[in-house]
């Protein structure tokens, strides 16, 4: 078996050689800024193949919404300041470096000097002004337009000179470098005439000609087969260099292929057809542990995500609905005492042991242990005990029919149901678990699977749902992309949609919280006010929380230079840093 | 010839009883989990310990094998020996849905635990469920097989035999229904309906929903034998000498159509029983905890449970069996049926 | 001339109904493209109540519905969302590929089971036949994809063939030659699975009818005249038998196209399938409209041959088609 899988390996290094059209990389100018990886070094050469779950819908940065979309665009495009996914801190990108005033309102940023976009244009502050033009323009419909219009005033951009920008922003907002992450710098050249024309949104898309499309990310287009694959070549302009002073990226390609399903994604790599995969559930990753004497991968098991699952009480305001069977089960939801009695019963070990094959961690608030900068230490993890349950429900008035089953004060049985999406194993069997819980302290509990799409318009638009089991986060470590979860009037304000004031103390005492920690510039201050939203948010308990699945992630033994991330895109972030080993290494482990 | 036919009734009869009374041959109950033990491999009878050889089985213990970090690594615990008992009390259940009642065919004293096929990956009994998934979706997928077959007959004999307009519009029919976005109509259909639905309720649902949807295929079948049928020369000499339209269908027409419908009755049902995996989707299937064999067999769909636990496939194992008995019960009635004719 | 018309009059109108019904059902539908964008706390509900709007999909139903015809007569069938695109030459490219894979799994499929069905019908009993009847009893009562997962592990585990894809990804560099070995072997895995999945139900229609014509009079007498066994199955109980067969081929044809579906998901074949179920799961209406329309034609054409094949095979059908035209 061995001997057939180094066959594979030297027909897949044959084959890697066959692909020598690749661009060689530019020899450096002078004057040019590049960037330089200390501790970076590989090997020129080879390419390497990722599988999709599905097939990418554009290659514009601005008009892309999908995850699948974003990874390959964010192999060729750049942005001006990055968030490094491994240290989860900025750094400088196409900014070599920046300045905050002192009320932390503007930025200044000051742009490398002679770097060339993937055709060889140069790059300077008017495509920085074009870019952001674009990003916030109503006509383009940008998702990421709504990052850059704070207080709904728009950021102001000027040009100092060739090389500096200035960004102004209506009120001081906390870690605001943190927005340049992902915006992508557009080249003005190619894209003016569309945008002035007035059909941006429909240039890049994925039959795009690889000569009309350049960004200044470490690969560059090369070819689209609909239905199969993208592949992308060595941008030989690229702006970073490794501690050899050689420029990056080291591989000469990259194919992205759609391969349709999780457990496509499984086996082709399994097979050898594909050398990294990442988002990998549990059992999956199990599964290539036991495979390692037929396959030599490389696993790594990153620890907790930032994705939070959670049991989701509907609190929403239901006048002018008919939903009167919702209205009535409301009275137990709203009751915190029944809240907390759920949460008391819950078994949040057995749901990390048997959900996650204990590659994962139980939550009790919304931030776990993998935002070790945010994490709140001195959150109470109560230990499962049914008996508190009984305890809480008893002196809220609850009481056990002779048949076993829970009553309210009024004597109407406690029966409610769990949304979930269908095609989320690991949520369905959250619920699963959650039902068996409840149903020892006489909650009758039905677990209601949807598709995805169906049980999101129940819980955004018609409200009509008792629970739901649902997962948010995961994007960034810092606090400010939660704000919509947990102000007021946030668009993921999941439990009371549409709020227009606080209904309660608490969420009016959590929304200044969460406003204040927005324009607070000190970390250790900042920290506080987030601890203490951390706190109120578990002692009342808009959502149980559940857990949080490990980053598990792989690649191929002769990836070089594999280092997953917990932030999205957990295995390409240092696409321009992957290399492709000569030889292949005999320790090669489980971490 | 007639004790074969004897032996595959009796073996018919026998497994719909035993899916009948599923609470007493089922050792515990479908929906009770065991934490501690997910995914463990199906529990070994012994019969031979250190003092020798025994009639009565027994059974040990097992316990995971936590140092691998793999679920579904367990070695026996030989300390302790559960010895096998039958007529034992156990959790109390409905037989046949009305009689109380906690007496199983077999079990092992407690904390002692007997998985005959393993268990699942909430360390539910595979075994009891699949017995108590066999009611639902056996039941449901004759059902629907006879919705399906009795509509597609009907309309398949109708175009067949007026032929013409009749048959252009009635065929024209079923085009549409073979064609529709049928995932669409479900979502649309889920959204219509109240959010929790009973066994009962998932049950009519699951049936109507297939018997609608899969009517279509029957009745071009049919409608293909039924067109070559009416210009055979018996029925045309029938029709000739003024037979009415009724007399010449249930004479000539309708029994040659028995031996289509017998083939397809025996591919439909197992073909109806696994579309709740589908349909489980779309939240119209059967919802956990309750068992079914569909969504037993939805789990199978994921390739790290289909190689590494093989023990799950018990619910297609149970699936191919009763598909096999009920074509051979079908096969039975085809040449019975052409014996009694000729 | 007449029928061929007739045919064309019921293609029109069935898929003028197919499209009436599928904005209707997709009316109906809870959800929308957008829905995805509602988890993503950086969105506002105005950026997306924009996007719905610069798509059109804020109009009623019947505004919809014209606007759809206009385009549909431009030959563009819509317009996709996620692509951004008309969504026919999204189709086209992926219908080519998808009739690829399923004429050589039709194909392989009656070249299974036209002569296992012959063979176990007229050696009852024997075990060939049991197996056949054992085997595909297996086949149809285990669900496709899960067959599908069972064949594809035995292949990762056996490196027998490329477990996804259509082609290699230096395909474009191979020589003309290579390029059909690569497509061939990339072949293999899905022609195998909807072959033998498809082949369970054929054998036991054509065993089924093959029983029934082998005990017709006229068999027995052709027997009695002394004609060759070979010839008496394949010339006159095969034709015979052929009818519901033929009318399964019908279905075949068209039923391939929602048959391969699944399988062209899981294993990354680049046809219709994958397209139209993230389509609809993403709930991208004018595609999935679009992929339906392709499939209604595919049906309509699958029929027309299968009813053409019915009169070709079946004398008496002959004999009153002509009659009645």
């Amino acid at each position: 078996m061995k001997l057939i899988a180094h066959l594979t390996l030297h027909v897949c290094l044959l084959a890697g050689i066959c692909f020598a059209a690749a661009p060689a990389p530019e020899a450096a100018k002078p004057g040019e800024e590049l960037a330089r990886d200390a501790d970076v070094s590989g090997q020129y050469g080879g390419h390497l193949t990722i599988g999709q779950r599905s097939e990418p819908k554009t290659l514009n940065p601005v008009t892309a919404t999908d995850a699948v979309s974003r990874e390959v665009i964010g192999r060729l495009m750049a942005d001006l300041i990055d968030i490094n996914r491994s240290t989860q801190q900025t750094e400088p990108a196409l900014a070599k470096s920046w300045k905050m005033s002192a009320d932390g309102k503007t930025f200044t940023l000051q742009l490398r000097k002679g770097i060339r976009f993937s055709d060889g244009y140069p790059f300077d502050a008017d495509d920085v002004l074009f870019s952001f033009k674009v990003y916030m323009d109503e006509a383009v419909d940008s998702p990421q337009r709504d990052l850059l219009i704070i207080d709904g005033k728009p950021m102001q951009v000027t040009k100092l000179d060739q090389y500096t920008v200035r960004f102004v922003l209506p009120r001081p907002y906390a870690a605001g470098e943190r927005l340049f992450d992902g915006l992508a710098m557009l080249p003005r050249h190619l894209l003016e005439k569309p945008y002035r024309e007035g059909h941006f949104a429909q240039t890049w898309g994925l039959n795009v000609a690889p000569g009309e499309i350049a960004g200044l990310g470490p690969f560059r287009l090369k070819q689209y087969t609909p239905g199969q694959q993208i592949v992308v070549e060595r941008n030989p302009y690229y702006w970073k260099v490794d501690a050899e002073n050689r420029r990056l990226p080291y591989l000469d390609e990259l194919a992205f292929l759609f391969v349709g399903t999780e457990d496509a994604q499984v086996m082709r790599f399994e097979a050898g057809e594909t050398d990294m995969i990442s988002r990998l559930s549990a059992e999956n990753y199990n599964l290539l542990v036991r495979e390692k004497s037929r396959m030599d991968s490389q696993l790594a098991d990153m620890g907790p995500s930032l994705e939070y699952n959670f049991l989701l009480f509907n609190l929403n305001d239901l006048s002018g609905k008919k939903l009167d069977e919702v209205a009535r089960k409301q009275t137990w939801f709203r009751d915190l005492k029944f809240r907390q009695a759920i949460s008391a019963a819950v078994d949040r070990e057995s749901i990390v042991r048997l959900v996650y094959g204990s590659r994962g961690a139980a939550l009790w608030g919304n931030v776990g242990p993998g935002n070790k900068l945010w994490v709140d230490q001195n959150l109470p993890h109560p230990q499962r005990s049914l008996e508190t349950a009984r305890q809480l429900l008893k002196s809220a008035g609850y009481s056990w029919n002779p048949a076993g089953l829970l009553v309210d004060a009024a004597g109407r049985p406690v029966e409610f149901s769990i949304v979930t999406s269908s095609s989320n194993s690991q949520r369905m069997k959250m619920a699963t678990l959650v039902q068996d819980d409840l149903s020892h302290l006489g909650m009758q509990v039905h677990v209601v699977p949807l598709e995805f799409r169906a049980m999101i318009d129940r819980i955004f638009q018609t409200f009509d749902y008792d629970t739901a089991i649902m997962g948010l986060g995961g994007g960034d470590a810092d606090p400010n992309p939660e704000m919509n979860v947990w102000t007021f009037n946030g668009t993921s304000h999941l439990w009371h949609l549409n709020e227009t004031e606080p209904a309660t103390a608490w969420e009016r005492e959590l929304d200044q919280l969460m406003q204040q920690q927005m324009v607070t510039l000190d970390y250790a201050k900042r920290k506080q006010l987030y601890d203490r939203a951390q706190q109120l948010i578990s002692d009342n308990l808009p959502f149980v929380f559940l857990g949080t699945p490990n980053i598990l992630a792989g690649a191929n033994v002769r990836v070089g230079n594999f280092h997953p991330a917990v932030l999205d895109p957990y295995t390409l972030w240092n696409a321009d840093e992957l290399y492709v080993r000569s030889s292949a290494p005999q320790n090669a482990g489980v971490r | 010839m007639r004790t074969k036919t004897l032996a595959l009734v009796a073996v018919i009869v026998g497994l719909h009883l035993v899916l009948l009374f599923a609470g007493f041959f089922a050792p515990y109950d479908a929906a009770s989990q065991n934490r501690d033990q997910p995914y463990a491999p199906p529990t070994r009878l012994h019969f031979i310990n250190a003092s020798g050889f025994h009639l009565r089985p027994f059974v040990y213990a097992w316990t995971a094998n936590t140092s691998s970090n793999q679920p579904g690594a367990y070695s026996e615990t030989r300390s302790v020996e559960y010895p096998l008992h039958f007529f034992v009390r156990g959790s109390s259940y409905k037989l046949v849905g009305i009689y109380e009642t906690s007496l199983h065919l077999f079990g092992v004293d407690e904390p002692g635990r007997i998985f005959l096929w393993g268990t699942d990956g909430y360390g539910r009994d595979e075994f009891s469920r699949v017995l108590y998934g066999g009611q639902i979706s056996v039941a449901a997928g004759i059902t629907a097989t006879l919705i399906a077959l009795l509509l597609g007959c009907i309309l398949g004999v109708i175009a067949g035999y007026y032929g013409r307009w009749v048959d252009e519009s009635l065929m024209g029919v079923t085009e549409l229904f073979l064609s529709l976005p049928w995932l669409y109509f479900l979502l649309g259909l889920r959204a219509f309906l109240p959010l929790h639905l009973s066994a009962i309720e998932t049950f009519f649902l699951l049936t109507g929903v297939i018997g609608m949807i899969g009517w279509a295929r029957p009745a071009r079948l049919i409608r293909g034998l039924v067109l070559s049928l009416r210009s055979r020369n018996y029925v045309l000499a029938a029709r000739g000498f003024g037979a009415s339209d009724f007399y010449v269908l249930r004479r000539h027409i309708l029994p040659e159509t028995f031996g289509l419908l017998l083939t397809q009755a025996a591919l439909l049902v197992p073909r109806y029983i696994a579309a709740e995996v589908m349909l489980s989707f779309f939240g119209l299937g059967v919802t956990e905890p309750i068992p079914s064999w569909g969504n037993m067999l939805g789990a199978l769909q994921q390739y790290s449970i289909l190689v590494s636990y093989a023990w799950l496939l018990a619910p297609a194992g149970a699936l191919v069996v009763t598909s096999v008995l009920y074509s051979s019960l079908a096969d039975v009635f085809h040449s019975r049926l052409e014996s009694s004719l000729t | 001339m007449i029928y061929v018309g007739q045919r064309l009059l019921r293609a029109i109108l069935l898929l003028a109904g197919v499209s009436a019904l599928c904005f209707l059902f997709t009316e109906m539908a809870p959800g929308s493209f957008f829905d995805e964008m509602r988890l993503n706390p950086q969105i506002s509900p105005e950026t997306i109540s924009a996007l719905r709007a610069h798509y059109g999909l804020d109009q009623p139903l019947a505004v919809r519905y014209g606007r759809w015809m206009k385009s549909a007569l431009h030959a563009d069938f819509g317009y996709s969302i996620a692509y951004n695109m008309p969504v026919a030459p999204l189709l086209w490219k992926r219908t080519q590929n998808t009739l690829l894979l399923t004429t050589t799994a039709l194909l392989l499929t009656w070249f299974i089971s036209v002569p296992l069905g012959v063979w176990t019908a007229n050696w009852r009993e024997g075990l060939l036949d049991k197996t056949v009847t054992l085997a595909s009893s297996f086949v149809i009562s285990v669900p496709e994809l899960v067959i599908a997962v069972a064949v594809l592990a035995v292949a990762v585990r056996w490196r027998l063939a490329p477990i996804g894809g259509m082609t290699s990804t230096d395909f474009d560099g191979l020589s003309e030659w290579t390029k059909l070995q690569d497509l061939t072997r990339h072949l293999a895995l899905p022609v195998l699975i909807l072959a033998v999945c498809e082949s369970a139900v054929i054998v036991r229609h054509i065993r089924a009818s093959m029983v029934e014509a082998l005990d017709a009079p006229y068999v027995h007498a052709a027997r009695g005249f002394g004609i060759r066994r070979a010839r008496l199955l394949f010339r006159h109980a095969l034709s015979a038998a052929a009818n519901p067969a033929i009318s399964l081929l019908g279905f075949s044809l068209a039923g391939l196209l929602s048959g391969s579906l699944l399988v062209e998901v899981v294993c990354g074949w680049p046809g219709l399938g994958p397209l139209i179920l993230e389509a609809t799961l993403s709930r991208d209406l004018y595609l999935v409209i679009g992929g339906i329309m392709f499939s209604a034609l595919f049906m309509v054409g699958g029929n027309l041959v299968a009813d053409v094949m019915l009169l070709a095979f079946d004398p008496r059908i002959r004999r009153e088609g002509t009659n009645a035209d």
